[in-house]
């Protein structure tokens, strides 16, 4: 029943942010429901859309992960970017570097990913817990030296001999079986769906995710019932940061066809920034979180074909799907706003 | 000279429903210093908001000059030459003094006109004989210094009529003797002032005419060379005969507190607590009036291990606390009801259930392996909880949001008592709450008293204190002027004692 209500408002948001990008496309005299059919069709339509569409919500439900736990412990973590450039520098090197059985060379990957991406966080975490310094500004900053770290990394030490735009590709026993043939999407949405789901179980369903959660509503009544806040944040920032990891790592060692990372950061850029609106969408929960990432993934997916098929230009596509994520995260951007100004 | 200003017949009843002033008349003549005397509540700073145009009154008329006047905001306050220095600064801790005070002129750009404002400032200060280190950032200053500035920042808007909200209550005693040569200084200007204070022998220092408000009603207004603190004190308090509520009338126990010498600093980094000792007795209530931040927090946060412990020791069951957390205070059987649940005691978006468990969440019965919550026993001892203390749920899943103030006090209520404690602290337990809530939770005070509990209150209603203590002491400026039994002092002795006055024959 209570889990029900911000279900009910997302289903609301979605209708409000599909006619008001319907209301977009009449000036410019397109049909919108020709245009959304072709975009459902595009996203769901045949079997292998439905997985593409999953191949481009795998990455995203993991970064809006990063942001939901941190919100839940009352911080706004924005380092989810850059996290996760460095769990797929750390899965570049453990896939196409360490030759390993396989089956172990995957776990190792996959942890090696996750284990980067927490060590990344931890430097804001600390700044946080010691020095009280504001998490967007250090994890933007962290953001920025992850960007220029990974780039020299990529093209100085892991670049692929005679193909300079790339690294070198995971080798076959670190990457993660392909779901059906000529599908991009791979076994590692599995493991990003348990990882949500582990997440949901920590936060409600032990005493640390009490403990976080607590921190986030109220720091004060935290103190009084004992809670370590430092730990608290230190976790919550942790967790986020092998979320973001594991997500680096989904596009190296779990994405055809380029099992590798590319020197621009092309295939992973933008997909911690994207975390934010999906966890936003998905209420800051981590369940909700795969719901909205799938949604996400079918504009992504699905938008190309409002091209194809119904003639929208491209820009328009972009501006339509991008009014539908605002209108849905409106809800919880609300919650936030009035929290802020209500405490 | 300042204007003669006249307030008649004002009300105040806030949104919530709160009703803070009824019917007060005040008058403030030229070149005047009123000083407006009452305890926590009665109303003072809502009716010199009122004057200050922050809020409006409900009924009622301010006439300037015999002109009535309506104020929407402190802009058409400050406009009539009203300006009021509030209990709470609001200054801006990195700017610097001279930013601050020019900060908010209307129409300036703070950076345009800085050097402009600087003379200005400047012969303000020299005529008004206030000394401030202009390009200071505030942050650095004194708390004393700092008030200068804010009283800098009402003075420089133009201001004639000059409202203190409880000036004193962060400074020193050197700070004090200042301010107060100050305040005399701007009167022989011909400014005005109002005073608001509890303290009775600053009032009676500075004033020249003091009114004393209590529950939102004038008791009493006199001159001051005829006051004199006894009168004043009964102004105060009233001297309503609180009936006792019943109790088994067995001897109190063992001592099961002991504080020794106990000094805590405050948040300002002041002394808040400056050694005080008592004991508490098994089956016995010991109260602790006192006007609120008197170092009441302070004490309460440090035996709920929430705040360190400067000098003194504390004793349970015979036996030295070490540095508390909240978690061993807890082991060491010590249960809080929280000066303020919606602060401390509680989150309003956790479930009821969540709630309940508040501090008890490591506890290993409400855990199973990994520690991973109990569900089923948390929600089964919610369900107990919320029966053995009537706290009315829509569920025990349902946000602790959706309780009323009264069921959500219950709950923490409960949930302190049900860790079955040696000693209860509980700070303005009812604070803020319906009649039905609040006459059952005294109750329940008295029900652990009886049932051989240590039990500590610490309010700031006089009533609440002398209805269920079987000791008390009055707390004044960190320490205990009086400690007794409660017949052994008069409600007029314990008002002087409110204002920081000792009784005659009385010395502690
Ligand atoms: N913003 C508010 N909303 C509701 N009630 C309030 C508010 N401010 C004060 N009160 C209530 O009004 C009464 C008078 O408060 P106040 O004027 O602050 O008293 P004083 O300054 O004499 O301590 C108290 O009962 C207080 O709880
Ligand atoms: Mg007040």
């Amino acid at each position: 029943m209570r889990r029900a209500r911000p279900l009910l408002e997302s289903l609301v948001a979605v209708g409000i942010g599909l006619i008001a990008g319907g209301a977009l496309m009449l000036p410019f005299r397109y049909h919108p429901l020709k245009a959304y059919q072709a975009l459902f069709q595009g996203a769901f339509g045949t079997p292998h859309d439905v997985m593409e569409t999953l191949a481009f919500a795998t990455p995203l439900m993991l970064t809006a992960v990063t942001f939901a736990v941190g919100v839940r412990a009352g911080l706004f973590n924005i380092g989810a970017e850059g996290q996760m450039y460095i769990g797929a520098i750390g899965a570049v090197f453990a896939a196409s570097l360490l030759p390993l059985p396989p089956g172990l060379h995957i776990l190792v990957a996959t942890l090696v990913a996750m284990i980067c991406g927490a060590l990344w966080s931890l430097v804001p975490a600390l700044l946080k817990i010691w020095r009280g310094v504001h998490e967007v500004i250090s994890t933007i900053m962290f953001n920025w030296i992850a960007f220029h770290l990974a780039t020299y990394l990529a093209i100085y030490y892991l670049a692929e001999p005679g193909r300079a735009e790339r690294t070198r590709p995971a080798l076959p026993t670190a990457r993660y079986p392909i779901l059906a043939e000529g599908s991009t999407l791979t076994a590692v949405i599995f493991v990003a769906i348990l990882f949500c789901l582990a997440v949901y179980f920590l936060l409600w369903g032990t005493r640390m995710g009490y403990e976080m959660r607590l921190v986030g509503e109220n720091p004060e009544a935290a103190r009084y019932a004992g809670v370590q806040i430092g730990q608290a944040l230190l976790w919550s920032f942790l967790i986020g940061g092998m979320a973001a990891g594991l997500a680096g790592a989904s596009q190296i060692i779990g994405r055809p066809p380029a099992w590798s990372l590319y020197a621009t950061l092309g295939n992973v850029a933008t997909l911690g920034f994207d975390g934010i609106g999906v966890a936003l969408v998905g209420r800051n929960h981590p369940l909700g979180g795969i719901l909205a990432a799938i949604l996400f993934g079918a504009l992504q997916h699905g938008g190309r074909f409002m091209e194809y098929h119904a003639g929208v230009v491209s820009e328009l596509v972009r501006a339509v799907n991008g009014l539908i994520v605002i209108t849905l995260a409106i809800p919880e951007l609300w919650t936030l706003v009035r929290r802020r100004l209500t405490l | 000279m300042g204007p003669r200003i006249e307030m008649r017949g004002i009300h105040k009843v806030y949104p919530d429903g709160t009703v803070a002033l009824r019917g007060v008349d005040f008058r403030l003549g030229p070149g005047e210093i009123v000083g407006l005397l009452g305890e926590n509540g009665a109303g003072k700073t809502t009716l010199m908001k009122i004057l200050s145009g922050l809020l409006q009154p409900t009924r009622g008329e301010i006439r300037i000059d015999g002109r009535p006047v309506r104020f929407r905001n402190p802009a058409d306050a400050l406009r009539a030459g009203i300006g009021m220095v509030h209990q709470i600064f609001t200054l801006v801790p990195p700017y610097t003094a001279l930013e601050n005070i020019i900060l908010g002129q209307e129409g300036s750009n703070l950076w345009l006109v800085k050097d402009r404002a600087r003379d200005q400032v400047q012969r303000l200060l020299e005529e008004v004989g206030l000394s401030i280190p202009l390009d200071t950032p505030m942050e650095l200053l004194p708390i004393g210094v700092q008030q200068r500035v804010e009283i800098a920042k009402v003075l420089y808007r133009g201001t004639q009529t000059l409202i203190l909200d409880e000036p004193t209550s962060a400074l020193t005693p050197l700070e004090v003797d200042e301010l107060f040569r100050f305040l005399r200084r701007l009167k022989e200007g011909g400014r005005s002032i109002v005073f608001i204070t509890h303290k009775l022998r600053e009032v009676l220092e500075i004033s020249d005419r003091i009114v004393v408000l209590r529950n939102g009603r004038v008791t009493g207004e006199i001159s001051t060379r005829e006051a004199t603190p006894e009168l004043l004190a009964e102004w105060m308090v009233g001297r309503a005969v609180v009936p006792r509520v019943s109790r088994s009338p067995h001897p109190p126990g063992e001592p099961v507190l002991i504080v020794r010498d106990l000094e805590v600093i405050g948040d300002l980094g002041l002394p808040a607590v400056k050694g005080v000792s008592f004991e508490v007795r098994a089956g016995e209530i010991f109260g602790i009036a006192g006007v609120e931040g008197n170092g009441q927090s302070e004490l309460a946060q440090a035996l709920g291990g929430l705040r360190p412990i400067h000098r003194g020791e504390i004793l349970l069951d015979g036996k030295p606390l070490p540095a508390l957390t909240p978690i061993e205070a807890y082991r060491r059987g010590i249960a809080h009801i929280p000066e303020d649940r919606l602060r401390f005691g509680m989150a309003l978006n956790f479930e009821v259930a969540e709630n309940s468990i508040l501090s008890r969440q490591w506890e290993p019965t409400f855990l199973r392996g990994w520690g991973r919550l109990d569900w089923p026993r948390i929600l089964a001892f919610t369900a107990a909880l919320l029966q053995r203390f009537q706290v009315i749920a829509p569920g025990v899943r349902a946000p602790a949001r959706s309780l009323s103030g009264g069921n959500q006090q219950k709950l923490v209520v409960g949930r302190e008592l049900a860790k079955e404690p040696r000693l209860i602290l509980a700070v303005h337990p009812t604070r803020g709450l319906d009649v039905a809530s609040t006459a059952y939770i005294r109750e329940l005070l008295v029900q652990m008293r009886d049932a051989g509990k240590a039990v500590l209150l610490i309010s700031a209603d006089l009533d609440e204190v002398l209805e269920l203590s079987d000791r008390i002491a009055v707390m004044y400026e960190g320490k205990f002027l009086g400690v007794g039994p409660v017949e052994a002092f008069t409600r007029e002795e314990i008002g002087l004692m409110m204002g920081g006055i000792v009784p005659q024959g009385r010395a502690v």
